[in-house]
């Protein structure tokens, strides 16, 4: 039996040598070059760093019991859900604005597009210009104020902050609509694919029907929409918990976040390559879950409607 | 012109939303994204003390150009831009070679091992960067791959190649098989089909996949962090400027570093067509 269907599997691959050929490249540079170091990684954060035991949880223990990552942790997935709530709503009011016909929808579609050649760490500079103490949100800010307190009864003294090293939901917010900037054109063009993908002859049928355009908009463009909403939560979800080179510019030491923390435990002066590979395979751990809980528990209930 | 917007179009929903609603979401996204890039070409010319205290003025009345003379003249951007524009091409040619043909073959397997696959190719990519760099930074120090173009190169192909592979599935998936097999009855060779009818069909879903990848690495900073020592990516130049904190001359950098890439996004946007994504949606 065994030998019956190895003989198959053989004369199988001879058959599509060419195919086999093809594909080989590939799934050799994965394992080779990306199986095998998750691999290591895993076995580094398994190991005591103090008499090499294999396997040990202490670097997971060590881990959970510090309040520095448990703080990052909770850092990262408030980023992740600000940061994934604004990219969704935002790209998907931007892509319903693209779809639509407008003098200059070209200019305007090229121009959403610019963010995609901005590298992270340049939007990072970016964004420190805008949020820092003399920065120009605080600029327009004041600019508001001052016209504000032209109103009759209106007083708005407007204290300048610094929003990146103010800490909590003020720095978190700040990472998040950095984020947002940088990524806005992927989740646009992903939501304005789901939208050139619905029929028009959809639409007719609602208007027979008298629709009215917003039970237009829920009843039939976002349902259809849902299998593009998934696809851009679960890529951008993937990204978002990884966040790191915007947290490294603007957040630096005042809000860790898992990358950021990861980074810290690496590098020196701290040189813990074990702990850092935890906290690794413990930041996969969280995006696999969320994964998990979104489409078990969103993403089944979406189809189901639709 | 204006006959146009308030036309109701059946094919979309927005063009009957009210007028100036509409108007002012349009206003916003670009103001939203402009912002940004103004402000940083605005500081990289400004003089002295604009940029600083309470209230930076948000207009530049006498800009200058030292900063980006003393960026330029001082010429350390020059080797960056090399280094950054070299791995960036080789990386792209390198993923396409890869990916294309490979995921080719995975578009014609089974649905059922197709889909494991692909998955498969993502769950790598869930994966922190750091949790595959570190290793591969210690591996490539051993084989003498650190500032080395190629070891940076190869480092870039492990983000790209799923995502390619991951787009490509999805284009290829979208080309008939009656047309190989159409081919194949013309008497042309296995290979003769794909090189002549099959990539050709594929070339603009691969054109905007390489346009990301392209991108990816222009953009990368782990890997490069990790695999440098002495010879700075553009990435790793700004970061450096960042650190030490000269408001204009890292606008300057930075400006650098973006404004010849918008031009190419502006030139290429047209090849950045949403329906190149949706393939990798339906499969």
């Amino acid at each position: 039996m065994g030998t019956a269907r190895g003989r198959s599997l053989a004369s199988r691959i001879r058959q599509h040598r060419v195919e086999v050929a093809l594909a080989l490249p590939l799934f050799a540079y994965v394992v080779l070059l990306t199986v095998a170091p998750i691999v290591d990684t895993i076995r580094l954060s398994l190991t005591a760093p103090l008499d090499a035991r294999f396997p040990s949880l202490v670097n997971y223990q060590a881990l959970f019991a510090s309040e520095v990552f448990r703080t990052a942790v909770l850092n990262t997935v408030l980023v992740a859900l600000f940061s994934l709530g604004l990219q969704l709503g935002v790209g998907l009011g931007v892509a319903l604005i693209l779809h639509a016909r407008f003098p200059f929808r070209g200019s305007v579609r090229t121009v959403m597009l610019l963010p995609l050649g901005v590298p992270t760490v340049v939007a990072g500079a970016v964004m420190l210009l805008v949020f820092s103490r003399s920065g120009y949100l605080n600029a327009v800010l004041f600019a508001f104020a001052d016209a504000a307190n032209y109103l009759p009864g209106v007083e708005w003294r407007f204290v300048p902050l610094s929003w990146t090293v103010a800490g909590g939901w003020r720095t978190l917010l700040t990472l998040a609509i950095a984020d947002m900037w940088k990524v806005l054109p992927v989740v646009t063009l992903i939501f304005l694919a789901g939208l050139e993908s619905i029929p028009p002859d959809v639409y007719e049928a609602a208007d027979v029907d008298g629709a009215t355009r917003w039970r237009r908009l829920i009843r039939i463009t976002l349902p259809l929409l849902a299998p593009y909403a998934t696809m851009a939560i679960i890529l951008r979800a993937i990204d978002a918990f990884r966040i790191f080179e915007l947290a490294l510019v603007l957040a630096g030491r005042v809000e860790p976040v898992l990358g950021t923390y990861i980074w810290g435990r690496y590098a020196p002066p701290t040189n813990d390559p074990y702990t850092a590979a935890a906290a690794a395979i413990s930041l996969f751990g969280l995006i696999i879950i969320f994964i998990f809980l979104y489409l078990r528990l969103v993403a089944a209930r979406m189809e189901v409607r639709a | 012109m204006i006959a146009a917007v308030s036309g109701p179009s059946l094919r979309d929903d927005v063009g009957r939303f009210p007028r100036w609603l509409f108007g002012v979401g349009v206003v916003l996204s670009v103001l939203f994204v402009l912002f940004p890039i103004y402000l940083l070409v605005m500081v990289s010319v400004a003089p002295g003390g604009a940029v600083f205290g309470e209230r930076p003025a948000l207009v530049v009345t006498e800009p200058t150009l030292r900063f980006w003379r003393r960026v330029i003249e001082r010429g350390d951007l020059w080797l960056p831009l090399v280094k950054s524009l070299t791995v960036a091409s080789a990386t792209t040619l390198a993923a396409v070679l890869i990916a294309s043909p490979a995921a080719y073959v995975i578009s014609r397997l089974p649905i059922g091992v197709r889909y494991t696959l692909v998955v498969g190719l993502l769950v790598t990519r869930m994966f922190p960067e750091f949790a595959i760099g570190v290793s591969v930074a210690t591996r490539f120090a051993r084989l003498g791959l650190v500032d080395d173009y190629v070891g940076l190169t190869l480092a870039h192909l492990i983000g790209s190649l799923p995502f390619i592979a991951w787009i490509l599935v999805g284009t290829f998936e979208g080309i008939p098989r009656d047309l190989e097999e159409a081919a194949g009855v013309d008497g042309a060779s296995r290979l003769g089909t794909l090189g002549r009818v099959v990539f050709p069909a594929a070339a603009p879903g691969i054109a905007v996949a390489a346009l990301f990848v392209w991108l990816y690495s222009w953009n990368e900073f782990l890997y490069a962090r990790l695999l440098t020592t002495s010879q700075n990516t553009l990435p790793l130049q700004v970061f450096q400027a960042i650190d030490r904190g000269a408001k204009q001359q890292m606008a300057a950098v930075a400006a650098v570093l973006v404004l010849p890439i918008l031009l190419v996004v502006y030139a290429l946007q047209r090849y950045l067509r949403p329906g190149a994504l949706a393939g990798a949606v339906k499969g």
